[in-house]
């Protein structure tokens, strides 16, 4: 039993960071119905703006978030009232064909600033453990966990809480009725992708820290974006914290049963099989 | 038209060696791009994962050629034959999804395959297998089999359109709850759509591949390829079978004129994409047939 309590304590940390991944790409699904193909690019930008800011004023990767996270929420904010807001209304392919596009452009335009090189935000606290007996729980993890779940409650308290918060969601209930009592839907969408993209820069500073990056990794992203999102149900905040415990777990232990070349496949499978019971999730709305 | 097609076809014999590599690309990808089309623009399944069938034609390729000594004809054939299986067993999972959840189904399909391959020792894992062809193919060889494809897909598509089975995707793609109940088979009608797409893609993959002369999983089950696709049709106009025509010759031209630069091109191509959605969403000819109110290749009855 013991050799299964290490991986499935790193799933569940692991679990945190992925839902936090998944946290932009759900919202914006729930609020503007649009799917960003883009949103792993988005994760991807906020790791590299994090790589720019350590090695220009040499700060600690942890805290270039203070910085990244705004940058992030003026482009999110940016490209939906720029781009995404003259699409909508126009069928599923425009937004989401935009989105490819822009996803192509974040990739290449970080190829030729950044060059095709692995990079990594280093830190101290990649190599740090706690042991407790026979199991060793790595500090990054566990800093990924809490993050993760700081910025999702965080998230779920701004939309109960606050006027904004509270705006989005009526738009995102009903935007006939939304406009009618006066509220401006446009700029509503983009402050929620606005803050979609923000959640994507911490997610980007964290997955910085933890796995190296590539201009390309950000589809790969994308992929367990979806796969949190589509277990936990679109538009869940519930579920994408449930979706990320279940995709982490079946990942690690998957490379725990049949070695580490399999990891990503078995979270693959097990997200087919998800999809193919309960076309909309465990948490989905229709 | 004719004149066009007659001269495309004689390209080796007038053109030099480069407009021979040109218009064999060009051939291959119009083939796919309208395959892609057929899907897309005229079934309303937006497949994320053609690169699948990329990936299966060019290993069918390898495979059949280098460990049995298949005939290369014979092996291009199996290319499309395994991929219309690959898409049989697929469509039992993503024919049940729709809108977003079948791209991204099908996207998730191409990315367990290139797991698979890239962790299996019958094909070398990662390193990917060098084709080896029986018989050996000459330059211009592949141009005719990549031109007969080109030009067969777009009579394909064509023939397609003006049968039963494209007015039922037309009416499809308009409303699909009324014509189900007005009495198109919606399910089956898809399903031929992605099948004979799978099967086209295959043989594309495989006459591709024999000309790059290597196949490996991460290339050859990339979202790249569908990346490229996607921006042929949109480009030249999604459900027109003219569109990706000029797509293609577009996306050939860029990627030859901007070869040393390849970051680049792709960076023009994705703004030209949005420019496009933004500006002409129905693509370079889609955009042109509504003003001249003229159709090239029209599928309409008279």
């Amino acid at each position: 039993m013991i050799d299964l309590a290490q991986p499935i304590i790193n799933g569940l940390l692991l679990g945190g960071l992925y839902a936090v991944i998944a946290l932009g790409l759900s919202t914006i699904f729930g609020i503007v119905r649009v799917v960003n193909l883009a949103h792993g690019d988005m994760v991807i930008l906020g790791s590299y703006l994090s790589l720019a800011f350590c090695m220009w004023l040499g700060l600690n990767p942890l805290w270039t978030i203070l910085l990244v996270a705004p940058i992030m929420f003026c482009v999110g904010f940016l490209i939906q009232s720029v781009l995404f807001n003259r699409v909508l209304g126009k069928g599923m392919e425009p937004p989401l064909l935009m989105a490819f596009g822009i996803s192509i452009i974040v990739q290449n335009f970080l190829l030729l600033v950044f060059t095709s090189d692995a990079r990594a935000l280093k830190s101290d606290l990649s190599m740090m453990t706690i042991s407790l007996g026979e199991i060793n729980i790595s500090l990054l993890y566990l800093l990924n966990f809490l993050i993760g779940l700081a910025v999702i409650l965080g998230l779920r308290q701004f939309f109960r809480k606050t006027f904004l918060g509270r705006a989005i969601r009526a738009a995102s209930d009903d935007v006939v009725a939304a406009k009618l009592v006066g509220a401006n839907t446009s700029s509503i969408y983009a402050y929620a992708m606005g803050i979609a993209a923000l959640t994507a820069a911490v997610a980007g500073v964290l997955v910085g820290m933890t796995f190296i990056f590539y201009p390309h990794t950000g589809p790969q992203y994308l992929i367990i974006a979806f796969g949190v999102v589509i277990i936990g149900g679109l538009g869940s905040i519930k579920g994408t914290l449930v979706g990320g415990f279940i995709l982490a777990m079946a990942q690690l232990l998957g490379a725990h049963f049949f070695g580490p070349g399999y990891q990503l496949l078995c979270g693959y499978m097990v997200l087919l099989i998800v999809l193919a019971i309960r076309p909309n999730g465990i948490f989905g709305k229709a | 038209m004719g004149v066009l097609t007659a001269a495309l076809g004689t390209v080796p014999l007038w053109g030099s060696d480069y407009l021979v590599l040109f218009f064999f690309l060009f051939c291959l990808y119009l083939t796919v791009a309208q395959m892609w089309n057929l899907l897309a623009g005229y079934s309303g399944l937006i497949s994320l994962g053609q690169q699948v069938f990329l990936g299966i034609g060019g290993y069918s390729v390898a495979v059949m050629g280098n460990y049995y000594g298949l005939n290369v004809l014979l092996s291009i054939l199996a290319g499309g034959f395994f991929s219309v299986l690959l898409a049989l067993f697929m469509s039992l999972f993503i024919f049940r999804m729709k809108g977003v959840y079948f791209s991204i189904g099908t996207w998730i399909f191409a990315e367990i395959l290139m797991i698979w391959f890239s962790n299996w020792s019958f094909v070398k894992y990662g390193t990917g297998l060098f084709i080896k062809t029986n018989p050996p193919l000459s330059t211009n060889e592949t141009f005719y089999i990549a031109f007969v494809l080109g030009v067969g897909s777009v009579a394909l598509v064509y023939f397609i359109m003006r049968s039963r089975l494209g007015l039922g995707l037309m009416a499809m793609r308009d409303n699909e709850d009324v014509s189900e109940t007005m009495g198109v088979q919606v399910f089956r009608y898809k399903l031929y759509c992605f099948l004979i797409a799978a099967f086209i893609t295959g043989m594309a993959a495989g006459v591709f591949y024999i000309f790059q002369v290597f196949v490996q999983p991460y290339k050859a089950f990339s979202i790249d390829w569908t990346v490229k696709l996607v921006f042929i049709v949109i480009i030249g106009g999604i459900g027109t079978i003219e569109g990706p025509i000029v797509g293609a010759l577009i996306l050939v031209f860029l990627s030859q004129v901007l070869a040393d630069y390849f970051s680049v091109s792709l960076l023009i191509l994705g703004a030209i994409a949005i420019a496009v959605i933004l500006l002409a969403p129905k693509g370079i000819m889609g955009t042109l047939q509504a003003k001249l109110g003229f159709e090239i290749l029209s599928p309409r009855r008279k």
